[in-house]
């Protein structure tokens, strides 16, 4: 293997001497390596948002008017267009029968153009279908298809998925004429677990009985809300007589509410959102199942799920974490074998071990190489080998007996 | 070669507004102060001291660098913005918006750009793209009152929905694949369904009656698709200044959304020798606030409002955008007008009045008559956020005046009745253009181009195709001069149709209709509405001998304008007709779910009833039921019913299950002790 790599600089090469027993550690340690990567804690690093509007038809004008509003909210709070994935059943816009030409309004007010002038729709009209939802969430489409048609999440991702339209006990209908049922969901999201397509994703759906479509979901980083309860219906909140239908649902409006008293710095946790639904002004009951999720919900910012913040991750000069994973190939993904992570750690805890606190094992790997090749610049590389081969005798003296 | 070319290069002084962005400050001076730099720098070099001197060089190398690839790029990528206004005789009014962006021919893949939009850069190299248009729709072109013999309305009446065009440089065989990848492409550039016309039976490959190709073209229409401000967005971003700043910042969108027409285009060109050009337009008609101002009553009672900027885009133009080579607006006004005016084109006549002096004023060049319509220049570039543009026309009398036609009225309607068959009919009226023309001798014929794309499910029967040429039957081979078919496959392929006709110039009005039978759609196939019947595309009328370019007299020779230029170009007149919109048989799409729930309400009486009388072992239950009556006793299951407290179970119940647990107790203490017991011998 490391003939194979002839032509790589010194102290990569240096390297590479001391990531061999690193490797053989890793084919000792296998089995226990594996369970070790089944719970990565990555961390979160990136924001999507996954909107739809499922009904058709010019009645359902408030469904559409709901999935804007969110638009615009999560847009606000910094979620930029291009992570945006938004469905949209129908044109209401341009709609013939819009009195107010390539304009959506959620208030009867008609103070704010939730259409704006930068709106950009992805999936719509006969698009929004519940095969190109699904393809949308677990990823599977056909190569043809363009980058902003796709979600391109990872597992650092934390993903808002919200979803309005005409449901029922455990199914939600597209465009009236098919229905995604709550096992479909549930297999979607099982499969983006598995594909590590997400961190946390909350599942926001404004429909009658929307409850019960979070029923089959087993996913653990799921936390989900609905705006109303097995048997109960959701309600619109009130008619615009200029427009001439409803032009919100009462969930919706209540969410914008508390939304629109927010910035992109505020604090405001997932917990206040949640409280903030008053059954007597919904006329529903708003559900949360979140069983699945790990964190306490106070402690969760709305801006996590609704906004972009993201946290700075430090490097020392540009593209070095990405340099050092092409060198070492494989160690990343066959994830981080904890001893093997301490004995490399405490050559370098001198200098890095604050930062490495920081640090989740994401972006660990990157960071000891990182440490490792500073370490072979500054000082003497040979010491540094030396140190090397000594613990992995050491190392290999220790498997060996424990073997025995 | 660059090279050669770059000392002359370097002397030149472009008021350039793109210097790269290092220059943070006031780019033309420094621009200007670079080039003096480059003239003077060996008279200065003598004067300076040594260190000075060694400072002055390398400063002046650096600008001069600087310098030669700005004017290097500024001679390159263009960008130019125009807008052109005309009042139309029905009491609107005519807006076209033209960005023109070009880049010169690049060998290199990842070539960077200025202005011109890397996304279209990159699409012309990966799909060999040499034509590409495509339109956004909505509404339709009024022929009759907008005019159908002018560039404006061969060039930009487009029919609804979208329509895409594209012809390939590539072997023929890897055209159809190209085609689809293009059509995913541009759905994700365009925010639209364009993705649809990926499949087989929604594109064409047409001849010559659409555009004389080598089957290297193909082409797709989606009549329904709708036009909104999702697909302005992603067009306004293909703009260097997109629309914040030159003429894009007039497209307040509830005002160009609420007109009667809206086409929004895109035309791509690119060859070798010249580069890539885009021609983005936007044409909307829209009806002025007429709230404003005096108004004038016509003979028949009408208005003729009098408008400006401000009253059709709710805003004024408040200066070019700064990388634009050219920045104007034009205001037409028609050849009727203008005869009617009697007098030389002025901004200021007895009929209107401009609200602003025009820069200059152009006349159509035309070797027919004298008058011609006339064209008022305005350039943008003098005008500014203290001083905005604002043109507008101010009418003095009440003025009724119309526009040319197209040689014939194109229409297309559906005949028939029933949910079986149909027919669809193409009718012709004539304008009597010719007349005006060619004189009135009546022994001439004009051709006219059908070309006609229908999906597969609407079955036409080619052979039923039947001409009344002023009601009079007549036969085919007297009018069809040529003609291709491409018969339809089902859920494979489309039918095209396309037929050159010689229509007698003395004919009043011409009738063709073919014979159809509606298909069957799989139920899969129908869409969430299919109630609302199923849309066909557009047929295309061409008249291959009347061309409408117009061209300009030019006194400049500086002097270029791509929106004149598209107007010089090749026109053939051309007319697109109306949508059909076909009824089909629809299923009832609850049936299945219907049949689902009673047969399986029948099979559950069945079976149920069937295990009953199999399974019920009658003499049992009632001694089972006799049972616990015994030991119970009916009046004090009632007593404790009325009382609300839960019947208590029989006391002989809960002995057995005690003494069942002290037993289980037991046997798991015993195999404890002896697991215990073994362990600790063992052990020892």
């Amino acid at each position: 293997m490391a003939s194979g790599r002839g032509g790589i600089p010194g102290p990569s090469r240096a390297l590479l001497v001391l990531l061999l027993p690193a490797l053989l550690m890793l084919l000792a340690f296998s089995t226990s390596s594996s369970a070790a990567a089944s719970s990565p804690g990555a961390m979160h690093n990136n924001n999507w948002a996954v909107l739809v509007c499922t009904s058709r038809f010019w009645f359902n004008y408030r469904h559409m008017a709901n999935t804007l509003s969110l638009y615009r909210t999560v847009k606000r709070l910094g979620i930029p267009d291009e992570r945006i994935i938004l469905m949209l059943a129908d044109d209401m816009a341009c709609n013939p029968r819009n009195n107010y030409p390539a304009q959506v309004f959620n208030n009867e007010n008609h103070q704010l153009n939730l259409y704006g002038d930068n709106v950009e729709v992805d999936y719509r009209g006969y698009e929004v279908t519940v095969e190109n939802f699904l393809r949308v969430l677990t990823g599977r489409h056909e190569s043809a298809v363009p980058r902003s048609k796709r979600l391109l999440s990872d597992e650092g991702s934390h993903i808002l998925l919200y979803m309005t339209g005409h449901g029922g006990d455990e199914f939600l209908k597209f465009q009236d004429s098919e229905e995604l049922q709550s096992h479909d969901l549930a297999d979607a999201v099982k499969q983006m677990k598995e594909k590590h397509r997400f961190k946390e994703l909350l599942i926001m759906v404004d429909t009658c009985q929307a409850a019960t479509l979070f029923s089959q979901l087993q996913s653990p980083g799921v936390l989900t809300i609905g705006s109303s309860m097995k048997g109960e219906n959701s309600y619109s909140h009130h008619l615009d007589s200029d427009i001439g239908v409803s032009v919100v649902d009462r969930f919706t409006f209540y969410t914008l509410a508390f939304f629109e008293k927010l910035n992109m710095y505020s604090n405001a946790s997932l917990n206040s959102l949640f409280n903030s639904y008053n059954p007597s002004m919904l006329l529903s009951t708003a559900y949360y199942r979140m069983d699945l999720y790990e964190r306490p919900l106070n402690e969760v910012p709305v801006t996590n799920f609704f906004g972009s913040v993201m946290n700075t991750i430090h490097t020392d000069s540009a593209y070095s974490g990405f340099l050092a994973a092409d060198d070492i190939g494989t160690i990343p993904s066959t994830g981080d074998n904890l001893l093997n992570h301490a004995v490399l750690q405490n050559k370098a805890s001198q200098r890095r071990s604050n930062i490495e606190e920081v640090k989740e094992a994401q972006v660990r790997s990157h960071g000891w190489t990182d440490v490792l090749l500073e370490q072979l610049d500054v000082k003497n590389a040979d010491t540094i080998v030396m140190y090397g081969l000594g613990t992995m005798g050491i190392l290999l003296a220790i498997s060996t007996w424990l073997s025995m | 070669m660059a090279d050669a070319v770059m000392p002359t290069r370097r002397l030149v002084v472009t008021p350039c507004d793109r210097v790269p962005d290092l220059w943070s400050g006031t780019p033309q001076q420094l621009n200007h102060a670079a080039a003096q730099n480059a003239l003077t720098s060996p008279a200065l070099m003598a004067a300076a001291p040594p260190a000075l001197r060694r400072l002055l060089l390398l400063f002046s190398l650096l600008l001069l660098a600087s310098v030669a690839a700005a004017a290097e790029g500024e001679e390159e990528e263009e960008f130019t913005e125009e807008l052109l206004l005309r009042p139309l005789p029905d009491r609107k009014a005519l807006a076209h918006f033209h960005f023109r962006s070009s880049t010169p021919p690049s060998a290199a893949a990842g070539r960077h750009h200025h202005v011109f939009p890397k996304a279209i850069a990159q699409l012309v190299q990966q799909f060999h793209i040499s034509e590409l248009e495509l339109s956004f729709t909505q509404g339709r072109w009024n022929y009759e009152q907008w005019g159908g013999y002018d560039p404006m309305s061969t060039n930009y009446a487009k029919p609804p929905g979208v329509e895409l065009w594209a012809a390939f440089d590539l072997p023929l065989d890897e055209i159809d694949a190209t085609w689809k990848n293009l059509t995913h492409t541009l759905s994700g550039l365009f925010c639209a369904s364009i993705n649809f016309l990926e499949s087989f039976t929604a594109f064409s490959a047409p001849r010559w009656g659409f555009k004389l190709n080598e089957g290297n073209l193909r082409y797709g229409a989606l009549p329904r698709e709708a036009v909104c401000t999702e697909n302005l967005t992603p067009w306004l971003k293909l703009l260097p200044c997109r629309d914040k700043a030159g003429i894009a910042s007039l497209l307040y969108r509830p005002s160009i959304y609420k007109g009667y027409y809206h086409s929004q285009k895109l035309k791509l060109t690119s060859s070798q020798s010249f580069g890539i050009i885009i021609d983005q337009t936007l044409t909307v008609v829209l009806q002025p606030d007429t709230f404003r101002g005096q108004q004038l009553h016509s003979t028949d009672g009408q208005l003729q409002p009098s408008w400006s900027m401000k009253d059709l885009f709710n805003r004024k133009l408040s200066g070019k955008c700064r990388v634009s080579k050219s920045s104007r607006v034009f205001l037409e006004i028609e050849k009727d007008i203008v005869d009617k005016s009697g007098t030389e084109a002025s901004w200021t006549n007895e009929l209107f009045v401009l609200s602003t002096a025009p820069d200059r004023v152009l006349k159509e060049l035309n070797n027919m008559d004298a008058q011609s319509s006339s064209l008022y220049e305005y350039d943008v570039s003098n005008y500014n956020n203290d001083k905005p543009l604002d043109v507008g026309i101010t009418w003095k009398l009440p003025l009724i005046w119309s526009c040319t036609p197209a040689p014939y009225h194109a229409n297309r309607f559906l005949m028939g009745s029933g949910n079986e068959r149909g027919s669809i009919a193409l009718s012709f009226r004539s304008t009597n253009l010719h007349k005006q023309l060619f004189g009135s001798s009546n022994d001439c014929s004009i051709k006219a181009v059908v070309f006609q794309v229908v999906p597969w499910y609407v079955k036409v029967y080619y052979h039923s195709l039947q001409i009344f040429i002023d009601g009079n039957s007549k036969a085919i081979s007297e009018v069809v001069d040529k003609i291709h078919v491409t018969p339809s496959e089902d859920k494979h392929l489309p039918g095209t149709l396309e037929m050159l006709l010689r229509l007698p110039c003395s004919m009043e009005s011409a009738t063709l209709s073919l014979d159809f039978d509606k298909g069957f759609l799989h139920i899969d196939e129908y869409p969430p509405d299919a109630n609302q019947g199923f849309d066909i595309p557009s047929a295309l009328v061409t008249f291959p001998e009347f061309n409408s370019n117009r061209s300009y007299l030019e006194t400049d020779t500086l002097f270029v304008s791509p929106l004149l230029q598209t107007f010089k170009e090749d026109g053939v007149v051309k007319s697109y007709t109306e949508v059909l919109l076909v009824p089909l048989t629809t299923p009832d799409f609850s049936m299945p779910y219907n049949v689902i729930t009673f047969t399986c309400t029948v099979l559950a009486l069945y079976f149920g009833s069937l295990l009953n009388a199999l399974r019920r072992r009658i003499g049992e239950e009632e001694r089972e039921l006799k049972k616990p009556a015994a030991k119970c006793g009916l009046i004090p299951l009632l007593i404790a019913k009325l009382r609300g407290k839960k019947v208590d179970p029989p006391p002989q119940g809960s002995s057995p299950t005690s003494l069942l647990s002290t037993k289980l107790l037991l046997k798991v203490v015993f195999v404890a002790v002896v697991a215990v017991s073994f362990h600790y011998l063992s052990n020892s």
